[in-house]
């Protein structure tokens, strides 16, 4: 275990590297970019088992990740934005074949108008993807996450790629106190990939990626993908306890801070949940009853502990880094949508805010808050830009 | 080096590709990863870009005794890549071939093959030319003759059919230094040398096929080798490898033949005056005149 002083893309890098990662395709793309060069110094010097292998774009690069990971072995790359774009075709296609890949995005917002600052646009993109989709808040857990994130996707419950979600500049590029664990911790906790399920070997002859042109078996495959998503939520829960064990660091699919007889639930996702934390302090101190709800884990969606944390509230405000246009945030509809059964709703607005990195303040929270309390009073949820 | 087959009874009995796969009969794509197959043996892995042959493999069937991945339509030089880096840091040894449509290879996976072939990767890029989208039913792309008839380039009162001139792909793989050849369904025993020539080496290597097709180029489905053997006897197909920058030509027809009789037997230059026969005669002797030209640049 070593104390070092890292940014988000050399702690990802360790991840990478800590577990054990044999086959690295990548392309660089800002704000990601640090990462692969962290990797290709480490090869360069000895240092990185791993076969680091420059691809020609982001669609080549998920290629070779589904081509090696296919075969066997196991695999890591990280991208960001228009790279993920690229990417998009083979995202259901890692998924819908069962490869354990495991991918960092460094989020940052979509052209046009280009930007290389941070929005979570791209990441949310891949929703319906079939992926698991984890959504660090600081450069450790980002390290973490890469590593948790092999033994969630090569659980036999869950065989399905994850993806690590890492704010762009925000935390990409900038210097945390990070703690790298040894390889040993990691060993013990991580062990090799020995697929039984997805390998090409000439001795054992396998098809992958068959048409399946009857509608019954297409939907039958598809299924399967439901269901290793359901599945996915008692795994992550199981590893993350196993990891609790193994450094002392606890994460869960959600995070709940200050919620105990809070009246207004502040929702985040990623980096912008530490200023917001910090806020919500200053308003405790004021003897304002306001928590916060922190989504760690988009896919699956963790929709009992949404509804079971968020169901005692009489106020909902949902800060999303992102927009869905002419409805507001992602996650805004998501959080309602797991709302739904209850027979008191909270009132709930969204709040889209930190577009192409857009400044996040503390007191905007507490602003957030105040248009919270007006729209409760009005007894209607509203969209608003901040 | 590599295990010459001197005559067609050289050519190994077993199959790796059996019956039973859903192409249209007398299909030459099919028949040539068939021969691949034969050629390379047990030992091989397959990748396919979408195209009709990724359609072989249908749930819960597949012809073939080799392992397949399938995935996309451009990123078969990509996938492979993937592959034979696992295969080396598992070390194990497998021939792996991509098996890939024009449209695949030509458009919209240039940059994937140019890649591959660019990091040296030991694949085996096999694209079956049928000239068209054959699986979407026949469309243009950049591997479509001139004056071809094809879904979206179809003849009429102010079209002569396909007006943009095909690149050149062996060329264009060959300029990245690698092994680049031309094959025929009609000449088993060249494709066939060619395929282990190039297992042998180890080392990225492109093989172009030609690879007539029934319900695209109309013709009776059973004159495949027939058409491509005119298409090699005409010049229109020649049979050429190029091997550290320098040409070989493989096979020089002691007379050529006319273009005009290669055309004839196929629906898409049923449109065809005797002036336009004339003018695709034109550009076929002309670009044979330039293979010989570049042949004759290498050392004898």
């Amino acid at each position: 275990m070593l104390n070092e002083f890292l940014t988000g893309n050399e702690a990802v890098a360790w991840g990478a590297k800590l577990a054990r990662t044999q086959y690295i395709p990548n392309y660089p793309i800002t704000p990601q970019t640090e990462i692969i060069e962290t990797l290709a110094q480490w090869q360069a010097d000895g240092q990185l088992e791993a076969d680091f292998c420059s691809m020609d774009s982001e669609h080549s690069v998920m290629s070779a990740a589904i081509g090696g990971s296919a075969t066997g072995v196991r695999v890591f790359t990280a991208t960001s934005s228009q790279g993920l774009e690229l990417m998009h075709e083979m995202m259901y296609i890692a998924s819908g074949l069962r490869l354990p890949i495991v991918m960092v995005n460094c989020s940052r917002g979509l052209s046009a108008p280009i930007t290389l600052l941070c929005d979570h646009n791209d990441y949310l993109g891949l929703r319906d993807t079939g992926w698991i989709m984890i959504n660090a808040q600081n450069n450790q857990e980002a390290l973490d996450s890469t590593i948790m994130a092999f033994k969630i996707s090569e659980s036999k419950d869950v065989l399905l790629p994850s993806v690590v979600n890492m704010d762009g500049y925000v935390l990409s590029y900038t210097m945390e106190p990070t703690i790298v664990p040894s390889q040993s911790e990691v060993d013990r906790f991580l062990p090799p990939y020995r697929p039984s399920h997805a390998f090409l070997d000439t001795r054992k002859p396998m098809v992958q990626g068959v048409a399946a042109l009857i509608p019954d078996d297409y939907t039958y495959f598809r299924k399967q993908v439901h269901k290793a998503q359901l599945n996915a939520k008692h795994v992550i829960e199981k590893t993350c306890v196993q990891w609790h064990k193994a450094t002392g660091r606890h994460y869960g699919l959600v995070e709940k801070y200050m919620l105990e007889d809070a009246e207004i639930a502040i929702v985040t996702q990623g980096s912008i949940s530490t200023t917001a934390k910090a806020e919500v302090q200053e308003m405790r101190k004021k003897g304002m009853k306001v928590g916060l709800l922190r989504l760690r884990v988009m896919r699956p969606l963790p929709k009992e502990e949404i509804r079971n944390t968020l169901k005692e509230m009489e106020g909902v405000a949902v800060i999303d880094k992102n927009l869905a246009p002419g409805l507001g945030g992602i996650a805004h509809s998501e959080i309602r949508d797991c709302l739904y059964d209850i027979e008191e709703q909270p009132i709930m607005s969204s709040f889209v805010m930190g577009l192409g990195g857009k400044t996040e303040e503390m007191k905007q929270f507490a602003q957030i808050v105040d248009m919270m309390k007006k729209d409760m009073i009005d007894k209607r949820g509203r969209v608003r830009f901040v | 080096m590599y295990n010459e087959l001197k005559t067609l009874k050289d050519i190994p009995e077993e199959d790796f590709l059996t019956g039973g796969s859903p192409t249209c009969s007398g299909c030459p794509a099919e028949m040539g990863l068939k021969m691949a197959l034969k050629a390379l043996g047990k030992n091989t892995i397959v990748v396919n870009s979408s195209s009709c042959m990724s359609l072989l493999c249908n749930y819960p069937y597949t012809p073939l005794k080799v392992p397949w991945l399938h995935s996309a339509i451009e990123n078969a030089a990509a996938t492979a890549t993937g592959i034979v880096r696992a295969l080396k840091i598992l070390n194990r040894h497998s021939t792996v071939i991509c098996y890939a449509g024009d449209g695949a290879t030509y458009d919209i996976g240039i940059g994937s093959l140019s890649g591959m072939a660019a990091r040296g990767d030991p694949v085996l890029y096999i694209c079956y030319n049928n000239a068209t989208y054959a699986n979407t039913g026949g469309q243009w792309d950049t591997a479509t003759p001139f004056l071809a008839n094809t879904k979206t380039t179809p003849p009429g009162k102010y079209s002569k059919g396909n007006l943009i001139p095909p690149k050149n792909m062996i060329k264009i793989m060959g300029a990245h230094g690698i092994y680049a050849a031309s094959a025929s369904p009609a000449y088993p025993l060249d494709y066939m040398n060619k395929v282990r020539k190039a297992q042998a080496m180890n080392a990225p290597a492109y093989i172009e096929y030609f690879s007539p097709c029934v319900p695209g180029w109309g013709y009776k489905e059973s004159l495949g080798v027939k058409v491509a053997k005119l298409a090699t006897e005409t010049c229109f197909w020649p049979l050429y490898e190029i091997e550290n920058n320098k040409i070989t030509i493989n096979y020089k027809p002691t007379q050529m033949r006319p273009v005009k009789e290669f055309l004839e037997l196929q629906d898409r230059y049923r449109h065809l005056t005797d002036y336009d026969i004339s003018v695709i005669q034109g550009l076929v002797n002309s670009d044979w005149k330039e293979l010989l030209g570049g042949e004759s640049c290498k050392k004898t």
